[in-house]
């Protein structure tokens, strides 16, 4: 079949790929200023201290030296230590990166809500007040920052009306959570049945989901609109038209002619909002993977940083992955 | 009526004309009277791509429309279905089918014509077809919107249009996709969709315009004798002006949007009396290679002139007065129809 061909060429070259992106993010990260052997002693710390903690730490040889130790570790599953955190940089990700991919899939997908249909509606009543609605809705949403609008949200829903859950963390306090399998909280919920747990999962999911749909519905607004307007004036519709279709046939057969380009943008601000949606993790103080990097960078602690370069990376590959078996999916003339 | 119709050419010879549309109302499947249609274009002068349009189809009756391109048989077309392309739209005058005033249509009544009661047969159908969806559920797809008919059934009847278009292994094109067609097959499933409501009247655009010469003279036949078939009444597109002498019952010459000739096909292919015309025949008659050139537009000289003969400045025969005076469309013999001054003579 040709997708598993498709899927087996493809698969060829993702270990070069991977190898291209720890190889260069290797060296911007080397690049950023600071020395973890002096933030980490302090700045009393004396030469033949820092010295031994950077040999430690396998920082005294050559950046080549480096990458190779580096590497090593990594085909062992290692991906070394955060100092700050202490912990294996593995493990610290295989926490917040579930937490960030909760939170922006459900972002994604209220996003896709929001957008599809407003961006259908523009294009199909051109003159119409959705149309206008549209249009500064786009501009809007392209302009606002969207930690802002966070916490914006924030001093509403919790400040004022205190409907909303502190904006700490992903569960309450109090609430005992789930024992991690996945790590999504709401996953692991239902699988240990905590209900308790799963209520106040989604009750801290709602604000920052809000945030970030609100925002990036915009772009899978215009995409959608800008699509579909060129889409309705193309032969095909055309011909639909002329052959006397009712108008829902004729919306319907103008939206899927337009999906690809919806799961284009779609993918490009899932891969964007991995690291993207950092702003808003420290606002609703999430502790998610952009956070965790942010931190890294900040304080020269490069296994994070690289750890999340490489989780994303692998991340990245997997939804070009799952967008092309999705155009196989829709689109016989790839499926040949 | 329909008895009359096959033989509409030669039987209504004798009835009296009482419009210009060269034609007896009472019989019209289609009436055009008056119509004209332009594009605007910012800050310029509008496109007049019709202009001041007569033309009658009568019921059962297959009349051919002969223009260069750019000459604004395609607008016709669309102008008739309601669907002009933005930013074109109807200036003036009338469109009445099937005794139904076509402009004072709403936009679902006139949804409903379409693809049922009207059907359009495109040329070089690629973009037009669904790329997403087997051909033969996009013929079930019209069907459906026009009969009350379950999906069962539409598929059946897809499948009978499909055969009757003589495609090869109906059962298995029914599945195929258009990428997986030929320009000729996709052709042939762009006239099952149009025919498969049955509709009283097809509008034929330029139908085998992109198919190599004998595929088209196969599709052309097939056109022909499934419209004879229905009794359906057609206006054949065409810049060919060579296949409408086998196909129509009556001819008209379109020249810059305007009627230039109409007239019986014999009466047309033996007395072509606008200069136009002749330089059509000529072309055709002598030069294979002047037929090629006269597909693309010549170059424009002429100005937007209001008051001159249109085609005045590549006419052969031009006087002063063709400048001065626009010549109105008149009756030369019985029902020949000719916009000219001077009209050619009979040659023979
Ligand atoms: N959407 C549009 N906007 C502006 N002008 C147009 C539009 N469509 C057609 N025209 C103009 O109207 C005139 C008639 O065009 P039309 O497509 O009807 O010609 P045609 O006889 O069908 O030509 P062809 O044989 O090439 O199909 C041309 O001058 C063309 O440039
Ligand atoms: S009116 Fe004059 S210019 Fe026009 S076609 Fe006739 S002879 Fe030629
Ligand atoms: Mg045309």
């Amino acid at each position: 079949m040709r997708i598993l061909r498709y899927i087996g060429r493809r698969s060829l070259f993702i270990g070069p790929q991977l190898f291209g992106i720890i190889l260069v993010s290797f060296l911007l990260v080397k690049l950023i200023p600071g020395d973890p052997a002096v933030m980490m002693l302090g700045p009393f710390a004396t030469e033949e201290q820092l010295a031994m903690l950077n040999e430690e730490m396998g920082l005294d040889g050559t950046i080549i030296d480096q990458f190779w130790i580096y590497l090593q570790n990594l085909v062992q599953g290692d991906l070394g230590t955060s100092w700050q955190t202490t912990k294996p940089v593995f493990d610290d990700l295989a926490i917040r990166f579930p937490a960030t991919l909760e939170l922006i899939t459900l972002s994604l997908l209220l996003a896709l809500l929001i957008g599809i249909p407003l961006g259908v509606a523009a294009a199909y009543f051109k003159r119409s007040i959705v149309k206008k609605f549209s249009d500064y809705y786009g501009l809007l949403a392209g302009s606002l920052p969207d930690f802002w609008l966070g916490l914006i949200l924030i001093y509403l829903f919790y400040t004022i009306m205190q409907v909303a859950p502190a904006p700490l963390g992903r569960i309450d306090f109090a609430v005992l959570p789930p024992a991690p399998v996945t790590n999504f909280l709401i996953i692991d919920s239902l699988i240990a049945g905590n209900w308790q747990a799963l209520w106040s999962t989604l009750g801290h999911l709602v604000l920052p989901v809000v945030t970030l749909a609100v925002i990036n519905a915009g772009p899978i607004l215009k995409m959608t609109q800008a699509t579909m307007e060129r889409m309705l004036e193309s032969d095909l519709i055309r011909y639909a038209e002329m052959c006397g279709l009712p108008k829902s046939v004729v919306i319907r057969k103008a939206f899927r002619n337009s999906l690809p380009s919806v799961v284009t943008i779609v993918s490009v601000l899932y891969g964007f909002l991995i690291g993207g949606a950092v702003l808003v993790e420290i606002v609703f103080s999430w502790g998610g993977a952009g956070q965790y990097a942010v931190q890294g960078v900040l304080n020269a602690d490069i296994n994070p940083v690289l750890g999340f370069v490489l989780f994303s990376a692998i991340l990245s590959l997997i939804i070009y992955l799952l967008v092309d078996l999705i155009y196989f999916a829709i689109d016989p003339r790839i499926r040949g | 009526m329909a008895a009359v119709a096959k033989t509409s050419g030669s039987a209504r010879a004798g009835e009296p004309e009482t419009t210009m549309s060269g034609d007896a109302p009472s019989g019209a499947m289609l009436e055009i009277a008056g119509l004209n249609v332009s594009y605007p274009v910012y800050e310029e002068e509008p496109v007049h791509a019709v202009r001041d349009l007569d033309l009658s189809v009568r019921s059962g009756e297959i009349v051919g429309l002969v223009g260069e391109s750019g000459s604004g048989k395609t607008t016709l077309a669309r102008a008739v279905m309601g669907l002009l392309t933005q930013p074109g739209r109807i200036d003036s005058g009338s469109i009445r089918f099937d005794a139904k005033d076509m402009r004072a249509l709403s936009e679902n009544q006139l949804r409903a014509i379409r693809g049922r009661d009207i059907a359009m047969v495109i040329p070089n159908p690629r973009s037009e077809l669904d790329p997403l969806i087997p051909v033969g559920k996009q013929i079930a797809a019209v069907a459906r919107a026009h009969l009350d008919i379950g999906r069962a059934e539409a598929d059946a009847m897809a499948l009978d249009m499909l055969k009757a278009v003589h495609i090869p292994d109906p059962a298995r094109r029914f599945r195929a996709f258009p990428h997986e067609l030929s320009g000729g097959m996709a052709q042939r499933v762009v006239m099952a969709i149009s025919l498969v409501c049955s509709p009283k009247f097809v509008i034929s655009d330029d139908a085998t315009s992109g198919l190599d010469v004998t595929v088209q003279a196969q599709v052309l036949d097939l056109l022909r004798t499934l419209v004879r078939e229905h009794d359906t009444s057609m206006l054949f597109i065409t810049r060919d002006v060579g296949i409408t002498a086998h196909f129509c019952d009556r001819v008209a010459v379109i020249y810059r949007g305007e009627i230039v000739e109409f007239a019986r096909t014999a009466d047309f292919f033996e007395n072509p009396q606008h200069p136009y015309s002749v330089m059509l025949l000529a072309a055709f008659a002598h030069n294979p290679a002047l037929r090629n050139k006269w597909h693309k537009p010549l170059a424009s000289t002429e100005a937007e002139a209001g008051r001159a003969c249109l085609y005045a400045p590549r006419c052969v025969h031009r006087e002063d007065e063709c400048d001065a005076r626009h010549p109105d469309l008149r009756e030369l013999g019985a029902r020949h129809l000719v916009r000219c001054h001077f009209p050619v003579e009979r040659v023979a």
